[in-house]
């Protein structure tokens, strides 16, 4: 089949070309450049070739022809899943690869290591569409592990930074905490099925063949892993610290793709469960609302950092992490509409999409700002409208469509989240709604307060020292696709719609006669009123949010406290190292670790002071550490098992 | 009779001692390299009974030894998994000769150091070559000798202290496994193991339990797990890089490996189901303990190379828990094909012995160079190589990242295998439901280690760490001082560590070869 063939290429592809680019790199940068672009190119269009098929399917994953991988005792093959879950993902990657291989070549002209950058783009976008058309729980949970692993080594891309280095460990060691929440739930389904592939398990819960604790505990642990990977509370923090990276990287990695991992997994597990009703009324009343309140609450959390941060890719960031809590809402909202995949799932996937347009839009256009003006501090910009114009007006697009004003993309997605929301019929469901509504509010503000204080501010000293230009074509024109994109989304719901095989209930018009529009139109005014008066007339005003000393403001500054939890856990398990070491220093006389000793000075053996003691001195006490060791293994053993 | 192929792997290197002796005498180089054939020509010998392994399940020669005193003759023996961690040893015997070529050009001697290589070869292939039980144990002290000398002739620092406490340990251990052999001589009249293991089914004393436990003991101390640990962080940190290389990537694992073929496949069938279980369990605990202390103490240690040993430790500890899962159908006399799902785990562990050797090898080598090249060896000093030295940097990041469990490396695939087993396990016993989750948090603190190791060597230095600033200052003095003369590992390094990286990530991607001989294993009571 020509599907499965294209389904196989479209990241196998990009993971061999990979290894091409250092060698390409080594004799001509341009080519190599361009080899990445060709190779961006060729993967969206193989991830365009699979629409067709799904879009004539019924909805139900495309017949393929698993290979052997692992034989034997866990029989676990390789394959691609084709249905229309992985294929939007794959175009979606498909397409930014494309954008974000272009514009790199203007965003990172004249660094170092770009070999290394590019190889890693094209590892990265190999292994991340491998992931969404895995076929099997094994092969996602590779390339889920390799999407960090390259997300670590972008990150760390200028790898001389120590605050690069910094952040790279600590994205890879929190998202590894989901990690481990996931492969216990991958341990847990093939406990279950005996078999780790998408159709097996389906087959196995057609067939009944479930324990229904063991599959309440899988949905927790799937979500567990969906949490940290998608940068949802209480696993949020690292998503800022990503910002360390190339901003491209960010917008490819930590605002399209990587960071929806955890929705992907969420859907495709809800759409896998969703054939056995028994499990689906099993979660009903855990399960979702803790994924709703989990989306609800990191959306609020989020946009409240969004609001008060500095850092422009900051802003963007906690926007990410605003928007995922959202997309996660929705999901949790997916089964109580009474279908099983309602319109919660699909809202989640569509504002999937449209999240990606423009805060991907966002972060090129940030990445252009701090290309030109050199620092990521909103308090030193001010008075680009004049300075960068094309980006004052894509910024524009991109701040409409982040508030979710109509009639761009999100006013439809985020509108249809909402919508999905509102259909949870209970008092927790009401007060979701009304968090949802509070954070599009919240949304709204931050948007506008990034947006005066970069473009509309009056022009800063820092400013004025510097010969701002605006960003090159090679920039703004990817840029300017996505702001095409994000216009036009919105208007292609009914078709994203059929594609997905989904009926909605109410049409494109049916969005604005909602009753949800004018309250939603309404809470805008204010807020937008009141970040404009704090904002834009007392530009002092904005900078003191961070600076003043109420509580709130110390609460947002340190991000709720997650990061000073987790920092004073890491500390005290480091002391904890610390003191087993002197411990087993002192007990077993060895030198003190390292102890500064250089090879040079140590390196001849036999010389008189390395053997002060000669062997006889310390026999004594080896045997009797030897000793003391046995007696200890044997104590436990007959303690265990009472020999 | 078929070609002693066998008989072969064992005579070739042994023979080759005084030659390679006088080799090196002419040229050290010479030494190497001839050391690398006969690993190499063993790995094709090895590799020549690997089509009769996966049709017949296992591949045995049989000759007369002493026939006088023990009535019997030894056998040769080689099944998939004995055939596949022979081959992983060879192979890393192999890459530690070449890579000797340039870590110990200079030292003195070096025509002792090669012959002793090659002597090390012997005992280290014939400790999984043999079912014969005294074979066995003659094969496992002889390890010892070799290893003795080389870390304390051509060790660091303190050497000889190190090699003595590495001696002392071992062979402490071996008494409690020499114990064990004799009393299963004493109780069955046979020194082959499956004669033995036969006799012990029809006839099992109730001290039968005591010889599982010695002779675990005595395993243990090999694996160093916690609390016979002590010896492994000196004896590995101040060896020669290529020793510590081939100590801790498979010299501590046949411990692993004499655990499942003498505890597992002689003594256990006979103890019952109730002890076997909670022997079972205590394995799992130590395991616990052995991998979160290593795991620990590797996260603070300052020595390049001591991160390393300390994250070994750690290792040996998942290889302990894995053991922990054998199934325990066994201990009723049943017999077990590691093919069944329910053994899993244990093609896990035997796996995750060989991706554990392939990844430690090419972490130690990897630092090895670092120090080197260097002539540093506290991480403290260290940071920002990866600009100087981008193939080590590489290669130290692929080693790191495979030992932390991270796919597309090696050692993903075993740890994921073994957790599935555990899954499986807790169906039917449900002990293991805490342990297992203790040891998946477990695989957190071996990410953090290993990114450590990575941050602090190869990437600019971070600032967070007490003594940071001082050793700070050291390296912007050092770098001035030596920046144009840190290069990259010369040429035969840089072959042997490119091996290890092809291999590591090679079994990671397709893990077949190896699954496939350790899967036609049987364990249990030979049936007829």
């Amino acid at each position: 089949m020509i599907e499965e063939f294209s389904a196989w290429l479209v990241w196998v592809i990009p993971l061999l070309s990979s290894l091409f680019v250092p060698l390409i790199g080594k004799y001509n940068e341009k080519i190599r450049n361009y080899f990445v672009v060709a190779v961006a190119a060729l993967t969206a269009g193989l991830a365009l070739s699979l629409v067709p098929a799904v879009w004539s399917g019924n909805g139900e994953a495309l017949t393929t022809n698993p290979i052997s991988w692992i034989p034997g005792i866990t029989g676990i093959s390789a394959g691609v899943y084709i249905d229309p879950l992985s294929v939007l993902f794959t175009c979606l990657i498909g397409f930014f690869a494309l954008v974000i291989a272009v514009y790199s070549i203007g965003y990172m002209k004249g660094e170092e290591g770009l070999s290394r950058y590019y190889y890693l783009i094209l590892l990265f976008i190999g292994s991340m569409i491998g992931l969404v058309l895995a076929d099997n729980m094994l092969q996602m949970f590779i390339f889920w592990e390799m999407v960090g692993l390259c997300s670590y080594a972008l990150i760390s891309f200028w790898y001389k930074k120590p605050e690069s280095i910094h952040a790279g460990v600590k994205v890879f060691i929190m998202t590894r905490i989901g990690d481990i929440a996931l492969l216990a739930a991958i341990g847990l389904l093939f406990l279950m099925f005996n078999t780790l592939s998408f159709r097996g398990i389906i087959a196995g819960i057609q067939a009944g063949g479930f324990n229904m604790d063991y599959m309440v505990a899988v949905a927790f642990l799937v979500l567990g892993g969906a949490i940290a990977k998608s940068a949802q509370l209480p696993l949020f923090t690292w998503l800022y610290s990503a910002m360390e990276a190339p901003t491209s990287v960010s917008a490819l990695l930590h605002a399209a793709t990587m960071v929806k991992a955890g929705v992907y997994l969420l859907a495709r597990f809800i759409l896998i469960i969703s054939v056995a009703p028994a499990i689906i009324t099993a979660l009903m009343p855990y399960w979702f609302p803790v994924v709703t309140w989990i989306g609800v609450l990191t959306a609020l959390v989020g946009a409240s950092l969004a609001l008060t941060t500095t850092d422009i890719k900051g802003v963007l960031a906690y926007s990410t992490v605003s928007q995922i809590g959202f997309m996660m809402s929705a999901l949790g909202a997916a089964a109580t509409t009474g279908g099983l995949i309602g319109e919660g799932w699909f809202a989640s996937l569509y504002h999937m999409v449209s999240h990606a347009f423009f805060e991907g839009l966002g972060f090129l256009l940030a990445g252009g700002i701090i290309h030109a003006i050199g620092t990521r501090d909103m308090r030193l910009m001010g008075g680009l409208r004049k300075l960068m114009p094309t980006t004052f007006i894509l910024m524009g697009i991109m701040i409409i469509t982040t508030s979710g004003l109509p009639p761009f993309a999100a006013f439809f997605s985020k509108g249809l989240i909402i919508t999905s929301v509102t259909g949870i019929e209970t008092l927790a469901g009401l007060a979701q709604v009304i968090i949802l509504y509070g954070t599009a509010a919240l949304t709204f503000a931050y948007c506008v307060r990034m947006f005066s204080l970069a473009f509309m501010a009056p022009k800063t000293e820092h400013i004025e020292k510097q010969h701002v230009h605006e960003a090159p074509k090679v920039m703004l024109i990817p840029a300017a696709i996505l702001a095409g994109l994000c216009i036009v989304w919105g208007l292609a719901e009914p078709l994203v719609a059929s594609f997905m095989h989904i009926e909605l209930a109410e049409g494109l018009v049916g969005a604005f006669l909602n009753i949800e529009t004018p309250i939603f139109l309404l809470l805008l005014v204010p807020t937008g009123l009141i970040a404009y008066y704090t904002y834009y007339k007392g530009f002092k005003g904005v900078r003191n949010v961070a600076g003043t000393k109420n509580p709130l403001s110390t609460m947002l500054n340190h991000a709720f406290f997650f990061d000073d939890l987790y920092g004073t856990v890491t500390k005290g398990l480091t002391r904890f190292s610390e003191g087993l070491t002197r411990v087993e220093n002192v007990l077993f006389a060895r030198y003190p670790d390292a102890a500064g000793t250089s090879i040079s000075e140590a390196a001849e053996p036999g010389k008189a002071t390395t053997l002060k003691r000669g062997p006889s001195d310390s026999f004594r006490n080896y045997v009797a550490a030897a000793v003391v060791g046995f007696i200890l293994i044997i104590v436990l053993i007959i303690i265990t098992s009472g020999v | 009779m078929s070609l002693p192929i066998l008989l072969a792997v064992f005579a070739i290197p042994s023979i080759s001692i005084p030659l390679v002796y006088l080799a090196g005498k002419k040229s050290p180089k010479a030494a190497a390299f001839f050391v690398a054939l006969i690993a190499l020509v063993n790995i094709a010998l090895v590799m020549s009974t690997i089509p009769a392994i996966l049709s017949n399940g296992s591949y045995a020669e049989s000759y007369t030894w002493i026939p006088t005193i023990l009535n019997t003759e030894f056998t040769l023996y080689l099944d998939g998994i004995s055939a596949s961690i022979a081959l992983i040893s060879l192979v890393l015997m192999f890459v530690a000769s070449i890579f000797s070529i340039n870590y110990m050009e200079g030292k003195k001697n070096l025509a002792s150091y090669y012959a002793l290589l090659c002597m090390l070869s012997v005992g280290l292939v014939g400790v999984f070559l043999t079912s014969n039980l005294i074979l066995f144990y003659f094969c496992w002290e002889l390890m010892l000798v070799p290893a003795y000398f080389i870390v304390g002739e051509w060790g660091y620092r303190n050497a000889y202290k190190s090699a003595f406490k590495l001696f002392i340990f071992t062979h402490a251990g071996a008494v409690f496994v020499l114990l064990g052999i004799g009393a299963i001589y004493y109780l069955t009249g046979y020194t082959d193991m499956f004669q033995a293991q036969t006799a012990l089914m029809t006839a099992a004393p109730d001290i039968i339990k005591w010889v599982l436990i010695a002779l675990t003991a005595g395993f243990a101390v090999k694996m160093a797990v916690f609390p016979v640990h002590m010896w492994l962080p000196d004896a590995h940190s101040e060896a020669p890089a290529p020793m510590s290389a081939l100590l801790s990537g498979v010299i501590i694992s046949a411990g692993a490996y004499a655990i499942l073929r003498l505890s597992f496949g002689i003594v256990f069938p006979a103890v019952g189901i109730a002890f076997g279980t909670d022997f079972l369990h205590s394995l799992a605990i130590v395991g616990i303990i052995t991998a979160f202390f290593g795991s620990l103490l590797s996260l603070v240690a300052t020595d390049i190379k001591r991160v390393i040993a300390y994250s070994s430790i750690a290792h040996m500890g998942y290889i302990m828990f894995g053991l922990s899962l054998f199934p325990v159908a066994l201990a009723t006399g049943n017999s077990v094909l590691l093919a069944s799902a329910s053994a899993i785990a244990i093609v896990g562990t035997v796996l995750h012995i060989i991706t554990h050797a392939a990844s430690k090898g090419l972490f130690f080598l990897t630092a090895g160079g670092v120090m080197h090249q260097t002539e540093q060896r506290d991480i403290r000093k260290m940071g920002g190589l990866a600009g100087k030295m981008p193939f080590s940097a590489v290669s130290g990041t692929i080693a790191a990242l495979s030992i932390s469990g991270a796919p597309p490396f090696a050692c993903f695939i075993s740890e994921f295998l073994i957790f599935v087993g555990a899954f499986q396990i807790m169906q039917v016993d449900t002990f293991y439901i805490i342990p297992t989750a203790l040891m998946l948090i477990a695989t957190v603190f071996s990410l953090a280690y290993s990114l450590r190791f990575i941050s602090k060597v190869f990437l600019g230095a971070s600032k967070d760490e007490p003594g940071a600033e001082e050793a700070h200052k050291t390296l912007a003095e050092h770098i001035k001082a030596e920046a144009h003369k840190i290069v990259d590992v010369p040429s035969y390094m840089k072959a042997s560590l490119a091996i290890l990286v092809v291999l590591v990530v090679l079994i990671g991607i397709y893990p077949a070869f190896f699954m496939n001989l350790i899967q036609t294993v049987q364990f249990g009571v030979p049936v007829g």
